[in-house]
C-alpha cells in the first residue's frame, strides 16, 4: 500500500500545485472584544518604539495622524491579540476617517464578526457596545511618542 | 520510489503554507523595523473586505477601504499597512489605481512572530504587469492635497495641517485627555 501511495503522491502534488493554494481562511465567528483601538503600523513595525510606548495617551496624536493617513486601525484585545478593523458600525474605514479618529486610543468593547485569513485577524465591527475613552495613560511613563508629536511651546 | 523522492513530494505539497523568501531582486530601503525583510513579488491588488466577506463594491471601494495584495506565488493575502513616504501614510492611494490588476511590488515585510503570526507589508515601489519601470509608492500626500486644497495651500506637513486631525486636537488635546490635562503636562514636560 505504501508503494502505491508513494507512486500517487507526485501526481497529487502536481495537481494541487496546478490548482493553486486554497486561501487559509476560517468561517467567521461572532465575538465580543474589549481592548484599545491602536495604530497598527507603529505597533507592529516598532518604528516609534516598543509595544508599550506606541499605545495609549503617549501615542494618541500619532494614532490620529496614522488613522487620517489611511493606515489600518486595530483593536488590541486584553490578551494581546490585534484585530484589524475592516468596518466600524457600517462605515468603510477610509470613507469616514473621522469615525476612526473619534475612537483612536479609546478602550472599547466591540461586537462583530471575526475572520482569520492567512494568519491575520480581521474584525467587522457591527456595534461598539461600550467606550471608556482613553484610559491607558502612557504619557506618564513615555511622554509624547514620537517626541515631536507635541510641538514645543514658543518661549 | 525512493524515500527521498517521497519526501520531496511532501515538501512540494507543503510549499504554499511555508514561509518563503521574497528578497530576490529587491531594492527596498531598510527602515530598521521589527522583523524587517525585503520582499519583491507579484500580486493582484484586491479589496480586503471583499476577499474576506464577499462584500464587493466596484473599484475596490473607490479608496474607502483597505486594499490587499493577493500574492501570485502562494495565494497569500498580504496586508499593506504603509507606503514609502515617511509621513504617517498608508498604501491605499498607491494601490487603488491598480484595483483588480496584477502588479509587482517591492518593499518590506514587517513584524515579529511573537506579536503577529503573519507579517505585514510596506510598499516602496510598484509597477503594473508588463511595464518596465517601477514608480515610487508616494502618492498619499498628493492625494491628500487634492482632497484638502486649503490646508495644502497653507504649506507644512500634511499631518499637522489636516483639518480633521486639527479639530480633534483642538477639542481633546494632544493626549486626547482634554485641554487642561494637556496644559499641565506640557508645562511639566518642556
Amino acid at each position: 500500500m505504501f508503494r502505491n501511495l508513494t507512486r500517487l503522491t507526485p501526481a497529487l502534488a502536481l495537481m494541487l500545485m496546478a490548482a493553486g493554494p486554497a486561501p487559509a481562511q476560517d468561517a467567521p465567528r461572532r465575538i465580543e472584544v474589549t481592548g484599545e483601538m491602536i495604530d497598527t503600523w507603529c505597533y507592529f513595525s516598532g518604528v516609534m518604539g516598543g509595544y508599550d510606548a506606541v499605545v495609549g495617551s503617549a501615542h494618541h496624536t500619532c494614532a490620529l495622524w496614522c488613522a487620517a493617513g489611511g493606515i489600518p486601525v486595530g483593536l488590541r484585545a486584553d490578551d494581546g491579540t490585534v484585530y484589524m478593523v475592516l468596518k466600524l458600525e457600517g462605515d468603510d474605514p477610509l470613507a469616514e476617517p473621522e469615525t476612526l479618529l473619534t475612537v483612536a486610543s479609546d478602550r472599547l468593547t466591540a461586537d462583530g464578526l471575526h475572520y482569520v485569513r492567512d494568519g491575520v485577524n480581521y474584525l467587522v465591527v457591527e456595534a461598539v457596545t461600550a467606550n471608556d475613552g482613553i484610559v491607558n495613560l502612557t504619557h506618564e511613563t513615555f511622554g509624547p511618542v514620537p517626541g515631536f508629536a507635541i510641538p514645543e511651546p514658543a518661549q | 520510489m525512493s524515500r527521498a523522492r517521497f519526501a520531496l513530494a511532501l515538501s512540494l505539497l507543503a510549499l504554499p503554507a511555508a514561509a518563503q523568501d521574497f528578497s530576490a531582486g529587491s531594492e527596498a530601503a531598510s527602515w530598521g523595523l521589527l522583523g524587517e525583510s525585503p520582499a519583491r513579488f507579484s500580486a493582484e491588488v484586491v479589496d480586503v473586505l471583499c476577499q474576506i466577506t464577499g462584500d464587493c463594491p466596484p473599484d475596490c471601494g473607490g479608496g474607502a477601504r483597505q486594499l490587499g495584495l493577493l500574492r501570485t506565488a502562494d495565494g497569500v493575502l498580504v496586508l499593506p499597512m504603509k507606503n514609502g513616504q515617511p509621513v504617517f501614510s498608508g498604501a491605499v492611494a498607491d494601490l487603488a489605481p491598480f484595483c483588480g490588476q496584477t502588479v509587482e511590488v517591492d518593499g518590506l515585510l514587517v513584524g515579529e512572530p511573537e506579536a503577529t503570526p503573519a507579517q505585514f507589508y510596506m510598499v516602496q515601489r510598484i509597477r503594473p504587469e508588463g511595464v518596465a519601470d517601477f514608480v515610487p509608492a508616494d502618492r498619499f500626500t498628493a492625494t491628500w492635497a487634492v482632497a484638502n486644497p486649503e490646508a495644502a495651500a497653507a504649506g507644512g506637513d500634511w499631518f499637522r495641517a489636516d483639518p480633521a486631525v486639527r479639530g480633534f486636537i483642538a477639542r481633546e488635546g494632544y493626549l486626547g485627555l482634554g485641554l487642561e490635562t494637556d496644559r499641565v503636562f506640557i508645562e511639566d514636560w518642556f
